[in-house]
C-alpha cells in the first residue's frame, strides 16, 4: 500500500482533514461559495463558528475512540511527536512555536484598541396606536392604505414610483434592495425592501408611520435607534406617503401585513 | 422568464440562424448542430473502450463547456425589454428615453440620453456606437461614481431585450455595426514606465483639466460641460475607484483610445496617427495613470484610532502625519432637506488623529478641486446651480467659501445613543467645529439643519489649513478637557461619535446643500504600558511549560 493511502486511512490524518475542511467550510464556503451559485447566505460569525467547531471536534473523538484498534493507532502521531528519538526536532520546534502563538494571540486580545460599540438595534419596534400627522391626529390601529380603495391604481403607482426616485432610491436603490448610489456612506445600512423580513412583516399603517417620522420619531424604548431615516412628514404629503408605500410593496413583490394576520400574530 | 422548452429551442434556433452570419459563432453552431441531432452522435464509432453511457456523459460535457445557455439565445425582444425599461429604467432614462426622468434633474452626469446616443463608456473607435456587449457591461456593472446602478435582479436575456429596447431610441444602431476598436497589447508596468508616463502626462496636457496631482483641478476644469450643456467635472484621478469605466490600466487604457464620449475628454487615436505619442506612450500612462491612486476602493473602518505620542505635530504639511493611521469615510450628498444637493463635490474625507495627553490634534483631507472662494470658479458655479438647484430654491449668486463641520454629540455618554446624524434634532443637539476657509474655526451647536450657531466655549478651538494641488488638509487642535461641564471633554479609552459636513464653494453648496456622513467615532489610546505585555508573557510561558511537562511525563510512561 503507497503510504498517501495509509495516510488517507489513519485515523489521526483522517480526523486532522475532517478539522481543517469543516473550519474552511464553516469560515469561508457557508459565507462566500453558496452566494457564487446564487443562494442567498452571510458569514458565519465567529461564536457561531466557535459552537460549530467545539462540535466537530466532540463528534471525531467520539469516532476515534468507538474502537480501541482505531484509538491506539489515533494516538501513535501523537506519541511519536512526543517520545521518538527521530522527532526531537519536531518536537522543539512544537514547544517553541505553540507557546509563541498562544503569546501572540493573547497580545493581540490584550492590547488596548478603542472598537466601535456594538449596536444594537430591534428590526420592528412596536409602533404606536396614534400618531399626529402635520398636527392631525391619525389613528394607526386597523388602518389601511386609502389609496387601496379609491382612484386609479396605475396611477397611485406612477405617483409613488416618482416619489420614490426623487426622495427614496439614494437609500434604498434603485433595485429596492437597500443598496443605492447613498448607501455605502450610511450606518446603520437602509433597509432592503425586497428581503421578506422587513416591509412584508408589516401593514402599510406601519410603513407609513416610519416614513412619516422616521428615525427621529423612534420610541425611546429600546434606544439606541441611530437611524438615518428622515422624518419625511414635513417633506411629503400623506398621500405622497401612501403612494410611495403602495410603490415599495407593488415593485418589490411584497404584499404588506393584514391586521387579521397581525392580531393573530401579536408579533408586532 | 420561464419559458417552455418548445419555446427554448425556437429561440435557439433563432439564435443559431443569427450566429450564422457572423464568422465566429460557427464553433458554437456545430455544437449546437449536434446537441440538436443526438443521432448524429450516435451514428458516430464510438471510441474503443468506452461504454455508451460514458460516452454520453462525455458528450454532455463537452456540450455543456461549449454552450453556456447565454450563447444559445441571443435573441432580443424590444417589446419584453420595453416592460422591463417602463418598471426599472424610465424614472431616471425617461418616457422618450431622453434622459430627462423625473430622478434626472438632481443628477451629474445626467442619466444618458439614448435618442442622442452618445455613450460615454465603449469599448469601439470615438464617435461610434456601443457594441451590445457594452451595453450588457453597463447593465451588468453600473457605472461607478454616478447614479446607474449594476441590475443583478435582471437576467442576461432579460437584460439583452432592454438592451434592444433601448437601441430602437435611436435610428443610428439600424445604420452602423459598431466593432470594437483593437488595442495594442499591455507592454507591463513598472516604476521606470510609470516615471515614463509622467512625461506622456505631460505631452497630452492631461494636467489642463485633470491637474497637477490629477485630482481634477486643471486650468480648464472650471469650464468643462457635455455635449448637452451640462457642467462636467475633470475626473479625480486619484480616486479610481469611481471612474465610470471602471479601475486598472486596462479600462484606463480604453478610455484612452475610445474617448469619452459627449464630455471634453478625448480619443487619443488621433495623436497616436499623428505619431504626437507611441502605442507605448499611452500604456506607460495608463500605468501611471492607476498608480496616481490606490489599486482598491479604500475600506472603511468606523474608528479613527487617535494615538498618543509626546509631541503632536505642526502644521497641516508636518511629516509626522505620514506615520500615523489615516482613516477614509464616504460623504454623500444631503438629500433629505430641501434645498439639497444629491451630487456633491466632496466625496470622502481621511482622518487622522493624534494626542499627547493634554490636546487633541486632528487632520482631516478631502479633494476639493477649487479653493473657494474662487472667482474663477464663478461660472461653474453658476452652471452647478442651473444644472442641480433651479428646481428647489433661489441660486446662490456670489462666490461661496469652502466649509467643513465636525459633528460631535454634546456630551459624552456610552457612545451607543447619538443625536440625529443631520445636525441634531430639538431635543438632542450636536456639538461642532466649524471651519471656514477663510476664517478658520470656531465652535458651534446645532438643532437640526440649517439651525448651527456659534457658541464660544472658551476650550481654545484652532485650525490651520492648506490648499494644494486639490486638496485640503485641515488641523484642528482642542484641549482635551472642555471648559465646562455642558461641553464634550475627550477622554481615553471609550469611543467618541464623530460625523461629517463638507462643502465646496465654488459648486454653490452651503446651508443644507453639502456632503454629509453617518456617525462614526474616534477613539484616544490611553497612555503606553509595560502591562500590555505581561499576560502574553505569562501565556507563554504557562503554555511552554505545560508542554515541557507533557513530553516528560509520555516519555517516561514509554520508556520506563
Amino acid at each position: 500500500m503507497s503510504r498517501e493511502s495509509s495516510y488517507l486511512r489513519h485515523p489521526f490524518w483522517q480526523a486532522l482533514a475532517v478539522l481543517v475542511g469543516s473550519y474552511l467550510l464553516f469560515k469561508f464556503g457557508i459565507g462566500y461559495l453558496l452566494p457564487a451559485i446564487g443562494v442567498h447566505s452571510a458569514p458565519v460569525p465567529s461564536s457561531v463558528l466557535l459552537q460549530y467547531m467545539l462540535t466537530v471536534v466532540v463528534a471525531l473523538l467520539l469516532y476515534v475512540s468507538t474502537s480501541e484498534d482505531r484509538w491506539t493507532r489515533f494516538k501513535e502521531p501523537l506519541r511519536q511527536v512526543l517520545v521518538d528519538p527521530d522527532k526531537r526536532v519536531l518536537r522543539v520546534a512544537l514547544l517553541v512555536a505553540l507557546p509563541l502563538l498562544v503569546g501572540f494571540l493573547t497580545y493581540g486580545r490584550v492590547r488596548a484598541d478603542v472598537g466601535a460599540p456594538p449596536s444594537l438595534r430591534s428590526i420592528h419596534p412596536a409602533p404606536p396606536n396614534q400618531i399626529t400627522f402635520r398636527g392631525e391626529p391619525i389613528s394607526l390601529t386597523g388602518l389601511e392604505n386609502p389609496l387601496r380603495e379609491h382612484g386609479s391604481f396605475e396611477e397611485h403607482l406612477a405617483a409613488g414610483s416618482t416619489v420614490y426616485v426623487q426622495n427614496c432610491m439614494p437609500c434604498h436603490g434603485d433595485r429596492l434592495d437597500g443598496e443605492g448610489p447613498a448607501t455605502h456612506a450610511l450606518n446603520p445600512v437602509p433597509a432592503n425592501f425586497t428581503d421578506n423580513g422587513t416591509i412584508s412583516q408589516l401593514t402599510e399603517s406601519y410603513v407609513f408611520w416610519r416614513i412619516a417620522k422616521g428615525g427621529p420619531g423612534l420610541p425611546v424604548e429600546g434606544a439606541p435607534w441611530n437611524s438615518a431615516m428622515p422624518a419625511w412628514e414635513d417633506l411629503l404629503t400623506a398621500d405622497e406617503i401612501w403612494a410611495v408605500t403602495l410603490f415599495i410593496y407593488e415593485r418589490s413583490g411584497s404584499t404588506p401585513r393584514t391586521w387579521e394576520e397581525s392580531n393573530e400574530g401579536e408579533g408586532h | 422568464m420561464a419559458g417552455g422548452s418548445g419555446f427554448r429551442f425556437a429561440r435557439c434556433a433563432l439564435g443559431m440562424r443569427s450566429l450564422l452570419a457572423s464568422l465566429r459563432g460557427l464553433r458554437i453552431v456545430a455544437a449546437a448542430l449536434a446537441a440538436r441531432i443526438p443521432g448524429a452522435a450516435w451514428s458516430m464509432p464510438l471510441p474503443v473502450g468506452l461504454s455508451r453511457v460514458r460516452w454520453m456523459g462525455v458528450m454532455i460535457a463537452v456540450l455543456v463547456a461549449l454552450l453556456p445557455p447565454a450563447r444559445l439565445a441571443p435573441a432580443q425582444d424590444a417589446a419584453s425589454g420595453e416592460a422591463i425599461y417602463r418598471a426599472w429604467c424610465l424614472e431616471c432614462h425617461g418616457a422618450e428615453g431622453r434622459g430627462d426622468g423625473p430622478a434626472a434633474t438632481h443628477m451629474l452626469p445626467r442619466p444618458r440620453d439614448f435618442v442622442g446616443a452618445r455613450y460615454q463608456i465603449r469599448t469601439t473607435a470615438s464617435g461610434e456606437l456601443p457594441t451590445d456587449d457594452d451595453l450588457m457591461r453597463v447593465m451588468r456593472d453600473g457605472l461607478p461614481g454616478t447614479a446607474m446602478p449594476g441590475w443583478p435582479n435582471l437576467s442576461d436575456q432579460e437584460k439583452r431585450d432592454v438592451v434592444a429596447y433601448i437601441k430602437s431610441f435611436s435610428p443610428f444602431f439600424e445604420r452602423e455595426t459598431p466593432e470594437v476598436l483593437q488595442r495594442s497589447a499591455d507592454p507591463g508596468g513598472g516604476a521606470d514606465r510609470a516615471l515614463a508616463g509622467r512625461e506622456v502626462y505631460g505631452t497630452l496636457e492631461c494636467a489642463r483639466c485633470h491637474g497637477e496631482q490629477g485630482r481634477g483641478d486643471g486650468r480648464s476644469a472650471p469650464t468643462l460641460e457635455d455635449w448637452r450643456g451640462f457642467p462636467v467635472r475633470a475626473a479625480d484621478l486619484s480616486e479610481p475607484w469611481l471612474f465610470n469605466g471602471g479601475m486598472g490600466a486596462d479600462a484606463i487604457h480604453t478610455r484612452f483610445l475610445t474617448g469619452v464620449d459627449g464630455t471634453p475628454m478625448p480619443s487619443n487615436q488621433d495623436a497616436l496617427e499623428a505619431g504626437v505619442v507611441t502605442e507605448e506612450d499611452l500604456w506607460d500612462l495608463a500605468h501611471y495613470v492607476a498608480g496616481l491612486g490606490p489599486a482598491e476602493a479604500p475600506e472603511l473602518e468606523e474608528v479613527v484610532r487617535v494615538e498618543r505620542r509626546e509631541q503632536l505635530p505642526d502644521g497641516p504639511a508636518d511629516e509626522a502625519w505620514d506615520d500615523l493611521p489615516r482613516f477614509y469615510f464616504p460623504l454623500v450628498g444631503q438629500i433629505v432637506e430641501p434645498p439639497r444637493q444629491f451630487s456633491p463635490t466632496v466625496d470622502g474625507v481621511w482622518v487622522q488623529g493624534v494626542h499627547d495627553g493634554a490636546e487633541l490634534a486632528l487632520r482631516v483631507e478631502w479633494h476639493d478641486p477649487s479653493n473657494s472662494p474662487d472667482p474663477g470658479w464663478q461660472e461653474w458655479q453658476d452652471k452647478i446651480a442651473g444644472a442641480l438647484y433651479s428646481d428647489e430654491s433661489a441660486i446662490p449668486v456670489e462666490p461661496l467659501p469652502d466649509l467643513l463641520a465636525l459633528q460631535f454629540p454634546m456630551t459624552f455618554s456610552d457612545g451607543r445613543g447619538r443625536p440625529y446624524f443631520l445636525m441634531g434634532e430639538g431635543r438632542n443637539p450636536v456639538y461642532l467645529w466649524l471651519w471656514h476657509s477663510r476664517r478658520g474655526a470656531v465652535e458651534g451647536r446645532a438643532t437640526g439643519l440649517g439651525t448651527a450657531e456659534v457658541v464660544d466655549s472658551g476650550a481654545g478651538l484652532t485650525a490651520s489649513a492648506e490648499w494644494e494641488a486639490g486638496r485640503w488638509r485641515v488641523v484642528f487642535r482642542r484641549p482635551l478637557a472642555a471648559a465646562d461641564d455642558g461641553m464634550l471633554s475627550f477622554s481615553e479609552g471609550a469611543p467618541i461619535p464623530i460625523a461629517f459636513f463638507a462643502w465646496d464653494g465654488s459648486s454653490g453648496e452651503t446651508g443644507t446643500r453639502g456632503s454629509i456622513s453617518a456617525w462614526y467615532f474616534i477613539g484616544l489610546q490611553p497612555p503606553p504600558s509595560n502591562a500590555v505585555f505581561m499576560a502574553p508573557l505569562v501565556a507563554f510561558l504557562v503554555t511552554g511549560g505545560l508542554g515541557m511537562f507533557a513530553v516528560r511525563r509520555a516519555q517516561k510512561s514509554y520508556r520506563g
